[in-house]
């Protein structure tokens, strides 16, 4: 391998990709490249929303360590490193090109690189607060033809984030006919949906919330040709067959399944499971792994491909090769947005899972949930008080519980 | 622009035309202000009691030329300079600071906390352990009520902050006895300014020797820092041609734009912005995207 690119799609939910079992037909190119991938089945994000998964995903360190600090100053704690700082050092090119308001460069998030395109500088629509992944692939284009074109044998490191997928869900008709062509309604009446259901996280109306669900997934098909295109582009820069490329989202999206829309601080599989698929050009064959894993491991994975030595400060673990990665539990911690809002104080919420066992802890009602996922995927049957196993699980999580207000220790 | 690139009195451009004759005698009004508090200051206190807090930034550059003219006019000796560094400055600015003390033959006394830097390994962002701490660094933190194992060295942490400036700031005056301090605050700079008076005393306290504050140019406006500072051609870091308004420490200083900072929109826009805006602009974003 000479070259890596991380590929993050934001709130895209696992269970809509084709390849983890959905048969609406929504990402066919991503499906395609499964015979040169490893497919994680059971990967988890540290955290519910950007803040508290990004962390995992480019510093390999949970949110709430130095949250309190980094709140107060607004910028990231120089106690996490960046992957792309380690990268840098080792004279690895590293180039970033995202929209991602919570991640631009005034919040810490440009240590490291080459290159840092944030889009902060681009004016947006209201019905799609972002740069849309078709004009990012045109910038990350001219970056890798221009890498190219210099005839270094450096090898780079790119990461490229696309929005598209995120609320406020205003698809293109195109993706809305892909989708379900009798949806009738034009961008105003879609965008009013938004602000009416959305923004109120009001998912009473069980009509409004499958509608929401079906412009989500037509952003999803919309994705999925942008993720075409730029294989395309790599192909016709003729690097594919040497870049190793990690696909992954920061979390999913909440539908309703369990009250609410969004993803603003539960722990709940709609929001905590992820798609995380790496692909390698050199291999023959699909490969699936069943182990739990987790975003927090994306860096040290990175760092290994590049043939580095492990960064001490990294709390994940490679996920290559699949063997080699433990049997173990996964973390993940967030402030909780709604209840420390209402509260006026901040609230934790912590999950901790282990094989199909999930337990989860909001500090806002100091209420526990312990669920079995092999039995109840959807976690509505809270069995803290009646499994054997809830004092062990409850006694991993205890330890964590308080530590935003610990001061980064 | 001079030649090795730290910042020097601009010819020819500047001067002249941007300060009109009506405007030059508001600047000189200004400056007559700001002699009328070095007068009440050297009143109370002999210059050697006294010391400039100076940065190397444009406001407190412009406290120190304004100075050496009051005691070049009264025949009094130029009070020392005193500057802190904290670990994380910008090249330029220590060069700028070296250059014109030699120039301008101004004292000049660099303070750090040599202990905190030593536990941190001299390297930002590395965790400092109490225990690493000598005594007063561990009583300066307990005062201000941080009971935590350890702290990360970063100069605007909470307790990085303290020890790095404000404790270096108090040892010095105890160790060399200063009683009065000179500083380059002005009103405008910051909302949390608009209160401040010329003169404040500061009482003696566990760890703070008593001492006077005085702030000669509260009155001025960033737009009359640089047109003074274009048209009597004093000295300026280069970093502000390059587009800095503010300069702070390395790691959170950031160029508010491309163009120099005198060229830029200074009444409508924040000083302090280079970072500030941008958070402005981020938050904006996000509530689009849904986020409260």
């Amino acid at each position: 391998m000479n070259n890596l690119i991380l590929l993050t799609i934001d709130a895209l939910r696992k269970d809509v990709l084709g390849c983890y079992g959905d048969k609406g037909g929504l990402t066919p190119f991503i499906d395609s490249i499964q015979d040169r991938s490893v497919r994680f089945t059971k990967a988890q994000s540290i955290g519910p929303y950007t803040q508290a998964s990004f962390p995992g995903i480019l510093t390999s360190s949970y949110y709430l360590e130095y949250v309190m600090q980094e709140r107060e100053q607004e910028l990231l704690s120089y106690r996490r490193t960046l992957v792309s700082e380690v990268l840098q050092r080792q004279g690895i090119a590293t180039a970033a090109f995202h929209s991602n308001a919570y991640l631009w460069d005034c919040f810490g998030w440009n240590r490291g690189w080459n290159t840092f395109y944030d889009a902060s500088d681009e004016e947006v629509d209201d019905k799609a607060p972002y740069t849309k992944a078709r004009e990012l692939n045109k910038k990350v284009h001219l970056w890798l033809s221009s890498h190219v074109a210099s005839g270094t044998d450096r090898p780079f490191f790119l990461w490229l984030h696309y929005m598209d997928i995120h609320e406020p869900y205003v698809p293109e008709r195109t993706y809305i006919d892909m989708v379900d062509p009798s949806i009738d309604l034009n961008e105003d009446a879609i965008f009013k949906l938004f602000e009416d259901a959305v923004l109120k996280r009001d998912a009473s109306d069980r009509g409004v919330v499958e509608l929401l669900k079906k412009l989500y997934c037509s952003h999803v098909r919309e994705v999925d040709d942008a993720v075409r295109e730029f294989f395309g582009t790599l192909e016709e820069l003729d690097i594919l067959n040497s870049t190793v490329i990690v696909i992954t989202s920061d979390h999913g999206d909440e539908f309703g399944e369990h009250g609410g829309l969004s993803h603003d601080g539960k722990m709940y599989s709609e929001l905590i499971d992820i798609p995380l698929i790496i692909f390698e050009p050199s291999r023959k064959g699909p490969e699936v792994c069943d182990k739990l894993v987790s975003n927090i491991d994306i860096p040290p994975t990175i760092v290994r491909l590049f043939g580095l030595q492990p960064v001490e400060r990294f709390k994940g673990r490679s996920l290559l090769p699949p063997e080699e990665y433990p049997v173990k539990g996964c973390y993940g911690e967030a402030l909780d947005i709604e209840a420390s809002q209402k509260m006026e104080e901040t609230k934790e919420v912590h999950y901790y899972r282990e094989e199909d066992l999930k337990i989860i802890f909001r500090e806002a009602d100091n209420s526990w949930e312990l669920y079995d996922l092999e039995t109840d995927p959807g976690e509505s049957n809270n069995l803290i008080d009646t499994s054997p196993a809830a004092e062990a699980m409850r006694g991993k999580l205890m330890p964590r519980i308080g530590r935003s207000r610990r001061n980064g220790s | 622009m001079d030649h090795e690139g730290i910042g020097a009195p601009i010819d020819g451009k500047g001067d002249g035309d941007m300060v009109d004759e009506k405007r030059e005698r508001e600047l000189a009004g200004k400056i007559e202000k700001a002699k009328e508090i070095f007068k009440q200051a050297f009143e109370r206190f002999s210059p050697e009691e006294t010391r400039l807090i100076w940065s190397g930034g444009k406001d407190s550059t412009l406290v120190l030329w304004i100075c050496r003219q009051f005691c070049g006019e009264n025949n009094l000796a130029l009070p020392g300079s005193f500057t802190i560094d904290e670990g994380d400055s910008f090249e330029e600015i220590d060069e700028f600071l070296k250059r014109y003390s030699r120039e301008w033959n101004v004292g000049l006394d660099w303070g750090r906390n040599e202990d905190v830097l030593k536990a941190s390994n001299y390297t930002l962002g590395a965790d400092v352990h109490m225990k690493d701490l000598n005594e007063r660094n561990r009583a300066e933190l307990k005062r201000i009520g941080f009971d935590q194992e350890k702290f990360p060295f970063e100069a605007e942490s909470y307790a990085g902050n303290h020890l790095m400036k404000t404790v270096v700031f108090n040892a010095y005056l105890e160790q060399n006895t200063v009683r009065a301090v000179f500083q380059g605050i002005r009103w405008d700079e910051h909302p949390a300014r608009k209160n401040d008076q010329y003169s404040e005393e500061i009482g003696a306290a566990e760890l703070v020797p008593a001492h006077a504050r005085y702030r000669p140019i509260l009155h001025f406006t960033e737009r009359d820092i640089w047109d003074t500072t274009h048209h009597y051609k004093i000295p300026f870091c280069s970093l502000y041609e390059q587009g800095y308004r503010s300069l702070g420490v390395k790691t959170t200083s950031l160029k508010a734009a491309d163009i120099p900072a005198w060229e830029q929109d200074l009444e409508n826009t924040s000083e302090r912005g280079g970072r500030r805006q941008d958070k402005e602009k981020a938050m904006q974003r996000l509530r689009k995207l849904g986020y409260m």
